[in-house]
């Protein structure tokens, strides 16, 4: 079960195993990551660049520069965790019954996974280096 | 856990904007693979989500970013310092204001787009 501590001591005993803390630690890492990484994320291509100008040359452009493939790869990877784990929590606590709850779970991890997939494929879809 | 009040607006909008954040995340991962399929395909996509009323949702996607984000941070100061529990409703006012200062920009360039008129062509 996902811990409901609000303290890292009371954290460590409700822990049931170790995944489950290491998740609940991940949580707050990444978390404070994140928040930093989409002000960033949102601050460009709204605010510095004209959201109506964005379009495939602008994408392709970005995704062509190494530091913007890491960036939004840092962005993929630790939001759909930070997402996934989320949800698995909402989940616990919203679908009562165990085998409709394992199932929307299969059904939603895979899309997650899909999606890390296809972003990433994406990000290295295009060429190193271009300016 | 809370004994309502803020602290339980706080845990249910957390929730709600992470739930949206998650949607919105897939849906832009699938919009900016679309790129991967050339720019006829990818163009058609990027206009297709320039309406206004797209704009609108990307105003409360940012809402939901924002405030999921700095509310996260409360969260953290929370469980990692002694105090943080104690003032938890007072650090929910300041996720308000920080939440207030960060939005502002956006708010001003993306409605100001809108009321504008601007989709573009």
């Amino acid at each position: 079960m996902a811990i409901k501590s609000k303290r890292y001591q009371e954290a460590r005993l409700e822990a049931s195993t170790n995944l489950e803390l290491y998740w609940w630690v991940f949580m707050r890492i990444s978390g404070v990551v994140l928040v930093f990484l989409l002000i960033g994320h949102m601050w460009m291509n709204a605010i510095l660049t004209d959201l109506n100008s964005i379009d495939y040359d602008y994408v392709a452009k970005r995704l062509s520069q190494t530091t913007w493939k890491i960036y939004d790869l840092l962005i993929l990877g630790l939001g759909l965790l930070h997402g996934a784990n989320g949800l698995r929590y909402v989940l616990d606590d919203w679908i009562r019954n165990p085998s409709r709850r394992f199932w929307t779970k299969v059904v939603l991890y895979s899309l997650i996974a899909f999606l890390f997939f296809l972003g990433s494929l994406s990000l290295f879809n295009h060429d190193f280096g271009v300016n | 856990m809370y004994r309502g009040r803020e602290g339980q607006w706080a845990f249910y909008l957390h929730r709600l904007s992470g739930l949206g954040i998650l949607v919105f995340l897939m849906l832009h991962v699938a919009n900016i693979s679309s790129a991967m399929w050339g720019p006829e395909v990818s163009n058609a996509l990027m206009k297709f989500y320039h309406q206004p009323v797209f704009q609108l949702g990307l105003l409360l996607l940012i809402a939901g970013v924002l405030y999921h984000g700095f509310n996260g941070l409360r969260i953290i100061l929370m469980d990692f310092t002694p105090w943080g529990v104690r003032y938890q409703r007072q650090l929910w006012y300041g996720v308000w204001v920080l939440f207030v200062i960060f939005y502002l920009p956006f708010l001003v360039k993306i409605g100001g787009g809108i009321l504008g008129g601007s989709h573009g062509d």
